[in-house]
């Protein structure tokens, strides 16, 4: 166990290099390390965030005793070898998030957003981070999806940032060294693109001139893109030439047919660019995609999940969660014989409470590492919910972020130790 | 100032009394809910004011409006205000909403900065460059739903921008060098001795059999790849199978298969299509054109359900002079296979004509600067859709100049310049100043829409005449694109965004519940409905032929799936053009393409298929459950059809106001199944719970069947066209239409009216009104 009072409020190096002009070969100056320390904390801390469209059946997940010395659910029987590494959360949400479905949006950004035409989003938990601690690795963060392009993660300006949702392309971008050709590529856009963004970012400003009021707010959108997209082309030109980490076997390629071996087969590529310091910052997004692969499993996930409380659905539908359980369990075992489960925060959460009514309220949570004392069902009112968003706060406190609040928080976790 | 002032102080007055007017109605019919105490659905009209500048507040009212208008308001159980009431409540609102409205669109706009789709942008950069390598893949995917043109759901981040720069950069390099180096050339015979019983590895290819190959019908995984026609780069092909037949066709005469491309090896095992072929007893030389990966081989066989598998031991064909054809094994001959590389948007000396025009080369190596100077201006010119000024390609030119400095090639100076401008706002969104649209945003909008590219030169031409606005011209320019081939293009877009055709691959079948439904039928089904609308379109045919009409598109596959055996085809011949007995499967809810996309691939729901039918084909807006009703959790318990389950969870009456307007249309589709089929029971058991497709529609008609559903609504022509003009123009503008457009849309319905609502006509007047013609 760790107590983390340092607080990381430190002069991120590549701003000043920028704003010096400089390329290469400034000095570390006292500004840029971390408060309380004379050097970078020797383990860096992570997240990885998995969220499920259509949510966990709360009775099957949710243990009818709160606090230490809860009894396992029927979900939660087959992590027991791990319970004093994660902690059981009930009866919170993100306040003001509806919607059903579409509140899949806010899952990590807790943005109440609406869903009219003008409703905008915020920036997501992990992208969060990323903005603030992800210029250390090669990649800032990962956001990937079991399958389709969707995520929950959102940028500043609330846009979706596109997920990866082949795990043979994630494993090449993490670990297959490029071609001397394609680098060359690289480093052509690294330097061409700097100067084509120069222009862009002026004829942007033009435009904003000529158009009306509406166009004018897309417009600085524009411009916000173009000045982060320079600071990456910045960071992305120091990783071309350094060798990728190797990672050895490439994870089983995953039965298409069975949902939470996909997200098994994501996991296992994410433990690996954990394990390799690649990134710091993960989402893993898991829409309802086929399981007709499981054993005993003859409907759509989606329309079991739409049980209306019959038996045999919610016999089927308790396959494909008890297995998505498991594989979130082993994730967390990996971590810990790799002796990375103190520094790496997992949550598995979903929009939905109730996915058979489209309910937002009581949001499944399972939250494991990351240094807690873990072992406890923290359970808060079904019927007046804990914010979320606090868990989200305590996180950002734990990576040793200064911040005070994250979207609708009220403060930090209560009852989290 | 003072006169803006002066407007709003008067307008604030006009609407003080406009809510006095509506006082009475609203007293007697409304705040029973909705007032401070009830607030039900969190609408309290008591303290509502009536503020139509403010967008929110008009917002709300224009719903009121809407839904009293349709009936809905006040409800059922409640006593309803007579006609003449809620007439004159509707018309002290609507002209004040009117008003505001558009007020608010002349300011703002519609659209803010919409952007190039995916599409659009990879046709406009081939357009541009002359090149046809797919780059629509490579860039970040337009929103799933709804329209890919609607600006509210395009985003743009630093990811999209990246994206942006790599994709331009990927396409320039083809460009640049196909130009300097020349096209590749491949053209290669494979004679059926050369690509059969080839010896080592497993033998999953075709037969060699009295002289021709003879690929077996076989599931088996790479069953009739042909492992020598590996080709060596990528790049478009043309594929000619030389005097194909089929061997054991089914009774009437054809065979289905698919051509598909891949690498062939275990670890890579996706298969991509190429088409679908149709071989008969008669040999016949078939050609198809696709994209092929370097490296990747053919994939050629026939593939239909139900068909017996040719045996194999340990992964391989064993053939040694087996007859198969005795047998009864169903198989694909041929005499020989040709592949040549093509490049259909031009070839290499379009390429060179679109990067360098008439320049030599040779010249720009001593005097580079005027060349640069007028390439760029006419690149940007063609790229930002109007003209561009000398002082506008400045900082093209100078990014251009500085590479010629540090010692760059005068094609490597110029490629910088292009790839700049490729990355710019002006290229990836439409630039469209609020109010009337100039005759070069006119232009880029017809030609986004009718061809989803940049206007080609007649169009620029007469949009520098300035003379798009002259109603004879942009008819004529209108029916000039969509005659073209290239129409296609929008036939294609719009129909998967409308209709959700994308989505066609999008459910996956339960196997074992769908055993007939194989390759040769799922890529027949987008191809029935998009041949279906471009009929309808180019014959301007009337509206209500979207419902119900006597003109199909089959193949024989499909009209097997349909059960259709009465109607005549040509085995052979693919898609035809048929005439139906329109009482039947005709229009578009019976084609299997809308009944697969409506359905989740294992069952139906009448709910899914009702909000489709209400919302793209009947225009009735289906908002989604207000978010302050409790969720109810259906208990589904003891229901055994879905109509039996449905009917208890609606139940509860603040679910049934709305499902009365969604569920008719959805039962009265419930004679379909996932795929199409027709059924009188949901399964074929003994006790299978029958199919019943009757209803009654929001207005209290009562139907038996789809058809008579379907027979109430051809009486209504102007709900279609309506709804049809709304999807068109939201579309081709990229936004959504607003109440005040309500008499623009009432005017184009009516101009439509005259040519018996022809959906040509209709398109026609949409985009001649206001609402296209105006940002």
């Amino acid at each position: 166990m760790s107590v983390h009072i340092s607080t990381r409020k430190a002069l991120p190096r590549r701003a000043v290099l920028k704003q010096a002009g400089i390329a290469l070969g400034l000095p570390m100056l006292d500004a840029m390390l971390p408060a309380f320390g004379a050097s970078e904390p020797a383990s860096p801390k992570r997240f990885v965030g998995v969220s499920l469209r259509l949510g966990l059946h709360n009775p099957y997940l949710v243990p009818k005793d709160k606090g230490n010395s809860y009894t396992p659910s029927p979900y939660l029987k087959s992590v027991q070898d791990i319970r004093d590494k994660f902690t059981v959360i009930s009866g919170t949400s993100h306040p003001g998030v509806k919607g059903g479905h579409t509140a899949e949006a806010s899952i990590f950004s807790a943005c109440p957003m609406g869903r009219g035409s003008n409703s905008k989003n915020t920036i997501s938990l992990d992208q969060h981070m990323a903005k603030y601690m992800g210029d250390e690795t090669r990649f800032p963060s990962l956001v990937l999806s079991t399958s389709s392009h969707r995520s929950p993660s959102y940028s500043e300006s609330g846009a979706m940032i596109p997920a990866i949702d082949d795990p043979k392309k994630l494993f090449t971008a993490l670990f297959a060294n490029d071609s001397p050709d394609a680098k060359k590529r690289q480093r052509d856009i690294a330097s061409g693109g700097k100067s084509i963004m120069d222009i862009v970012r002026s004829e942007t400003k033009a435009l904003e001139r000529q158009v009306g009021p509406g166009d004018r707010d897309k417009l600085d959108e524009w411009f916000t893109s173009v000045r982060e997209l320079e600071l990456r082309l910045e960071a992305n030109e120091a990783w071309i030439d350094k060798p990728k980490p190797k990672a050895g076997k490439e994870p089983k390629s995953p039965d298409r047919n069975n949902a939470p071996d996909v997200m098994r087969a994501f996991l296992d590529t994410v433990f690996l660019s954990l394990q390799t310091d690649s990134t710091r910052f993960v989402t893993l997004h898991c829409p309802d995609t086929s399981v007709r692969a499981l054993e005993g499993v003859d409907e759509s996930y989606h329309s079991l999940s739409h049980h209306g409380q019959s038996g045999e659905k919610l016999d089927q539908l308790a396959i494909v969660e008890q297995a998505t359980i498991d594989r979130w369990g082993d994730f967390l075992r990996k971590l810990q014989g790799a002796n990375l489960i103190d520094d790496t925060m997992v949550i598995l959460t979903s929009n939905l409470g109730n996915a058979s009514s489209h309910d937002n309220r009581n949001m499944p949570v399972l939250f494991g590492g990351g240094g807690y004392k873990h072992g406890q069902h923290l359970g808060f009112s079904n019927t007046n919910n804990y914010p979320l968003p606090n868990l989200y706060l305590s996180m950002l406190q734990n990576l040793g972020m200064e911040a005070e609040k994250f979207a609708t928080s009220t403060g930090t976790m209560m009852g989290l130790v | 100032m003072r006169f803006l002032f002066f407007f709003s102080a008067l307008a604030a007055c006009l609407h003080a009394n406009i809510r006095q007017d509506v006082e009475v109605f609203l007293e007697q019919h409304c705040y029973d809910c909705h007032d401070d105490i009830d607030n039900e659905g969190e609408l309290n009209l008591l303290d509502l004011k009536f503020d139509p500048e403010n967008p929110k507040n008009r917002a709300h009212w224009e719903d009121v409006f809407q839904r009293v208008e349709a009936g809905e308001m006040p409800p059922k159980k409640k006593k309803r205000p007579n006609g003449e009431a809620i007439a004159g409540f509707l018309k002290k609102l609507e002209a004040p909403l009117i008003e505001a409205g558009r007020r608010e669109l002349s300011k703002m706009g519609r659209v803010h900065a919409r952007r190039l789709t995916a599409r659009e942008y990879e046709n406009s950069l081939h357009d541009l460059l002359g090149i046809d390598i797919p780059l629509s893949g490579e860039l970040t995917a337009d929103a799933d739903e709804g329209f890919t043109t609607n600006a509210e759901t395009q985003q743009i981040s630093h990811f999209h921008l990246d994206n942006y720069l790599r994709v331009s950069a990927q396409a320039l390099d083809e460009a640049f060098t196909r130009a300097l180096e020349g096209d590749k050339q491949f053209h290669r015979e494979y004679l059926a001795k050369d690509i059969t019983n080839y010896g080592g590895g497993n033998n999953r290819g075709p037969q060699l059999w009295k002289g021709k190959a003879i690929s077996w019908h076989s599931q088996m995984q790479f069953a009739g790849r042909i492992t020598k026609t590996r080709v060596p780069d990528h790049g478009w092909y043309r594929i000619t199978i030389h005097d194909l037949d089929a061997i054991n066709p089914r009774s009437d005469g054809y065979l289905w298969g698919t051509l598909q491309t891949g690498s062939g090896y275990s670890n890579e095992p996706l298969l991509y299509p190429l088409g679908i072929v149709e071989a008969t007893q008669q040999s016949k030389t078939k050609i198809l054109e696709g994209w092929m990966q370097k490296d990747h081989m053919l994939v050629f066989k026939p593939n239909e359900a139900n068909l017996k598998n040719l045996p194999s031991k340990g992964g391989s064909f064993s053939f040694e002079g087996r007859n198969f054809e005795k047998m009864g094994f169903a198989g694909f001959r041929f005499e020989k296979i040709t592949i040549e590389r093509i490049y259909p948007v031009g070839d290499q000396k379009k390429v060179r004509f679109h990067l360098f025009a008439d320049f030599d080369l040779e010249e720009t190596k001593t005097i580079p600067g005027p060349a640069l100077s007028k390439l760029i201006r006419s690149f940007a010119s063609r790229a930002f859709r109007r003209p561009v000024t000398r002082q506008q390609i400045a900082p093209y030119e100078q990014i251009a100049t500085e590479h010629l400095k540090s010692g760059d090639s005068f094609p490597k100076a110029l490629r910088s310049a292009y790839h700049a401008i490729l990355c710019s706002p002006k290229f990836l969104t439409f630039v469209e100043k609020p109010g009337v649209l100039d005759d070069h945003a006119i232009a880029a909008r017809l030609s986004f829409l009718l061809w989803k590219t940049l206007p080609d030169k007649q169009l620029r031409k007469v949009a520098n005449q300035g003379r798009l606005r002259e109603p004879e011209v942009l008819r004529g320019q209108i029916e000039r694109l969509l005659a073209h081939e290239r129409s296609s293009r929008f036939i294609e877009d719009f129909t998967d965004q409308w209709l959700d055709l994308r989505d066609i691959d999008a459910t996956q079948l339960d196997p074992q519940r769908f055993r007939d439904f194989d390759l040769p039928l799922q890529h027949s089904l987008k191809a029935e409905t998009q041949g279906f609308v471009a009929e309808l379109i180019a014959e301007n045919r009337p509206v209500i032929h979207l419902l119900k009409s006597d003109t199909g598109f089959l193949n024989t596959r499909l009209r097997d799936h349909y059960k259709l055996k009465g109607i005549k085809l040509t085995a052979g011949e693919g898609l035809q053009r048929v005439r139906l007995t329109p009482a039947q499967r005709s229009g578009l809810l019976t084609q299997a393409s809308i009944l697969k996309v409506t359905a989740d691939g294992s069952v139906t729901s009448p709910i899914l298929r009702g909000v489709w039918v209400n919302e793209r084909i009947l225009g009735r807006h289906i908002p989604p459950p207000p978010e302050s009703v409790p969720a109810i959790e259906p208990d589904i318990r003891g229901a055994v059809s879905i109509r039996d389950q449905l009917a208890k969870h609606t139940e509860s009456t603040s679910c049934a106001s709305c499902h009365d307007k969604i569920d008719p249309s959805g039962f009265a589709l419930e004679s379909y199944d996932p795929i199409g089929q027709y059924r009188i029971a949901y399964g074929n058991k003994k006790n299978s719970a029958k199919v019943d497709p009757s209803g009654v529609t929001p207005d209290g008609i009562r139907f038996k069947t789809f058809d008579s559903w379907r027979e109430i609504y051809l009486k209504r022509p102007e709900i279609l066209a309506r709804t049809f003009a709304k999807q068109v123009l939201s579309y081709g503008v990229g936004g959504i239409l607003e109440f005040s457009d309500r008499p623009h849309l009432e005017e184009i319905v009516a101009e439509a009216s005259k040519k018996e609502y022809g959906i040509k006509s209709i398109i026609q007047a949409a985009l001649s009104s206001e609402i296209f013609l105006n940002k």
